[in-house]
């Protein structure tokens, strides 16, 4: 079961919005870090994924594991909310 | 024992293509359903400003053109599945999709699959891949505020990518192969840039490798094309836009004619060598390649979709 699903994003980013709209059409809420203007949050999500691109998805289970996914990549979103 | 729905059309891909295609058969109510796999508006949507689709003066952000062209669609009854369509055959008289969410069968098939941006194929280029090489400014640029960038490419969108980067970046060395094939408007652009010394271009020179330490990229190597002299640019990142490949690798067990460089062949009706499978937009072999084209293409589809549905009603 997901605990809660944090988004890091950009005004520009299509791909997020793809994320939003997938996660939106489950019923799934999710919090949004917009790196335009969060400048100061960019290193926590590269820490988190290892790479410098949004979107990042970072979901958080029940039992406080996280899975991180890179871009919008359903076939790694769609489990990792499941 | 259930019975497998049989839609008028399904669509292959959500970009202008089959967006602008949706609006037209759902407004004929020619039931309509889109599978897209990436995102929905195509590399419209991932582009930061579109200055030459007609209607729009003073331009128009992709995302928004994107976003627009997708609401239309839908306000008329148009549905997208986000999922991907892994082959196409015939069934019958009827066509079977191989998708995601399972096989599916239509009346017609739409594939507007647009394209994708191509690799440089240069060492490091695999290598540094989200973390120091990108194919998406609007997505990864704002990861590069004050460093330093290296753009490859000549064309439009090279261009216009360059242009949208300076809003982070210090400083863009642009490698340009031969000479820039971008549009005289955004040369304009380019060289107010230039001038004010935020973009430096770099004519005749090749990409030969990126080069990164501790994890990160450092440096680009090229060479200068006149001289054969290399020459090192000092790089944060590297953005990559050196033309499109087809996205019509779905296609390769199919019986689609392709043409030498993977583009579908059509007829003038924008019919492919299998009845009631159409094509448009970028993916289509003579396409121009642009969005207003693809849009029109798009539309042209529809009406044949429509004439081929009709001419099957009055057949079957």
């Amino acid at each position: 079961m997901v605990k809660n699903i944090t988004i890091f994003t950009t005004n520009t980013c299509a791909y997020c919005a793809m994320v939003k709209k997938y996660l939106g059409a489950k019923g799934l809420p999710y919090d949004v870090v917009n790196l335009d203007e969060q400048p100061e949050r960019q290193a926590e999500a590269l820490a988190l994924s290892g790479a410098m691109t949004v979107p990042i998805t970072v979901v958080t289970k029940q039992d406080d594991t996280r899975q991180v996914v890179i871009g919008y990549n359903l076939a790694k979103l769609a489990p990792a909310v499941a | 024992m259930t019975e497998t729905k049989v839609h008028d059309v399904i669509m292959v891909g959500a970009g202008p293509a089959a967006l602008a295609a949706a609006v037209y058969t759902t407004r004929e109510d020619i039931e309509t359903l889109l599978f897209e796999r990436g995102v929905v508006g195509g590399l419209a949507a991932v582009t930061d400003m579109v200055d030459n689709y007609p209607g729009f003066p003073d331009g128009i952000e992709g995302l928004t053109l994107a976003e627009n062209l997708r609401k239309q669609a839908e306000r008329f009854g148009a549905v997208i599945e986000l999922g991907e369509v892994t082959n196409i055959a015939k069934e019958g008289k009827l066509l079977k999709l191989e998708t995601t969410s399972g096989d599916m069968l239509a009346k017609t098939v739409l594939i507007a699959t647009g394209s994708d941006y191509k690799k440089i194929g240069v060492p490091g280029e695999q290598e540094y891949y989200a973390r120091g090489v990108h194919y998406c400014a609007t997505c990864d640029g704002a990861f590069y505020r004050d460093k330093r960038l290296v753009v490859v490419g000549g064309g439009n969108s090279a261009v216009q990518e360059s242009l949208f980067l300076t809003r982070y970046a210090t400083h863009i060395d642009l490698l340009v192969r031969s000479e820039l094939r971008a549009s005289e408007v955004l040369q304009h652009d380019l060289q107010k840039m230039v001038d004010a010394g935020k973009i430096t271009v770099h004519l005749q020179t090749a990409t030969n490798e990126i080069v990164g330490e501790d994890n990160h990229v450092v440096k680009v190597v090229g060479t200068d094309n006149a001289s054969g002299k290399k020459i090192e640019f000092p790089a944060d990142g590297v953005f990559v836009f050196v033309g499109l490949k087809p996205n019509t690798e779905f296609l390769k067990n199919s019986a689609i004619e392709l043409d030498e460089i993977g583009l579908v062949k059509t007829n003038e009706d924008l019919e492919t060598n299998i009845t009631g499978v159409f094509a448009a937009g970028d993916v289509r072999s003579g396409s121009t390649m642009q969005i207003a084209t693809a849009t029109g293409e798009g539309a042209t589809a529809a009406l044949r979709i429509r004439e081929y549905l009709e001419g099957h009603k009055q057949t079957s």
